[in-house]
């Protein structure tokens, strides 16, 4: 009866695409990995779902930019979102991005930060899954996760989540999202004003 | 007959309430009331919000209100229920209204009280509450609240 991770489905789009060059392995390529995912409102993954490994673990890495120290990169096409650090290093998290026709990519800045978000699921959500409450209040098992950076006057945010599985994937409806620790640790580095890059592809 | 059994046991809460202080204390943890109550009193508009930490609920109850454009529809049943969702489920069942343990009043799929059944309380003319029977749907869920949009 009820949703659960286990039938989360994975939509295998297209043939196989070359990797993201420099991306790391297990990195995303567009279209391989998009998913299909029924939001958990409440759902608390344990402690090991939420360890993410290989390429998505958080991780300093070698990264060549003429941006300044405290910049947020995203390249949308790797599934990875760089804190640039300077000296040719940046901090390295694993993301879930938007569906196919839900990316973009501009310059924004962050606007507001929310520790605890409330969560208003989309109407378009509400259409597919009528019982959802239209507001849940902030907490462990929001879809938004511990933390939420609002990028402008956009709708879009950096945010947590409560499905750790989703990182590396195609499935939101725009936002950016880490999981809960990596998205703390971030919260923490970065202050409201922080100028923050959204590409589709990043030349490292 | 709920309605009957729900205001009989409002009655000895109140009355006892002089002798045993029935509610006496405030507790931070929404107070658990039978309600007396109809399907009628649950058809109709409602702005629909959960919280899963108490102190939550009152800013709860006002974002309810605020949703009210797009709020959740509750129609009568066929047979004298009332038409909503279970638990992550897209198609509408009827529910109807029950004496579930301890008095409380349960709503649910006809039949004895189980698991996708919602505890409801707290219930007045313009909202309700309710929370799953099901520990993890209630863990997952939380509490709802109902707010009525236009009031009575």
């Amino acid at each position: 009866m009820t949703v659960r991770v286990g039938l989360l489905v994975r939509l295998a789009l297209g043939a196989a695409l070359a990797a993201f060059a420099g991306a790391g392995a297990g990195a995303a390529t567009p279209g391989q990995d998009e998913m299909n995912v029924v939001d958990q409102p409440g759902y608390q993954p344990s402690p090991e779902e939420e360890q993410l490994t290989g390429a998505y673990e958080k991780q300093e890495v070698f990264f060549r930019t003429t941006e300044a120290p405290g910049t947020i990169i995203i390249d949308t096409k790797g599934r990875f979102l760089y804190l640039v650090q300077g000296n040719n290093r940046a901090l390295r998290y694993g993301i879930g991005v938007g569906r196919e026709g839900f990316t973009w990519s501009g310059l924004q800045k962050i606007a507001r930060k929310q520790e605890w978000p409330d969560w208003r699921p989309p109407p378009e959500m509400i259409e597919r899954q009528p019982y959802l409450p239209r507001f849940m209040a902030g907490g462990p098992g929001n879809p938004l996760g511990a933390r939420a950076m609002y990028l402008g006057g956009t709708v879009y945010r950096i945010h947590g989540t409560n499905q750790p599985q989703t990182i590396g994937h195609a499935v939101s409806s725009g936002c950016f999202r880490l999981v809960n620790d990596d998205v703390i640790d971030l919260y923490d580095r970065v202050p409201v004003g922080t100028k923050v890059i959204i590409r589709q592809a990043v030349a490292l | 007959m709920i309605a009957r059994r729900g205001g009989a046991l409002a009655l000895i809460c109140l009355i006892s309430g002089f002798v045993a202080g029935c509610g006496e204390t405030p507790s931070p943890t929404p107070a658990i009331v039978a309600p007396a109550i109809s399907s009628d009193q649950l058809v109709g508009k409602w702005g629909f919000a959960a919280y899963h930490k108490d102190e939550d609920r009152t800013r709860t109850i006002k974002e309810a209100s605020a949703q009210c454009n797009r709020p959740y529809v509750i129609a009568k049943g066929p047979t004298g229920g009332v038409m909503m969702n279970l638990a992550d489920q897209k198609e509408l069942s009827e529910l109807i209204l029950k004496a579930g343990p301890n008095g409380q009043t349960y709503l649910g799929p006809a039949g004895a009280p189980g698991p996708d059944d919602r505890i409801v309380t707290n219930v007045d003319a313009n909202s309700f509450t309710t929370v799953w029977v099901d520990p993890e749907n209630a863990s997952r869920y939380g509490t709802s609240v109902y707010v009525r949009c236009g009031k009575r």
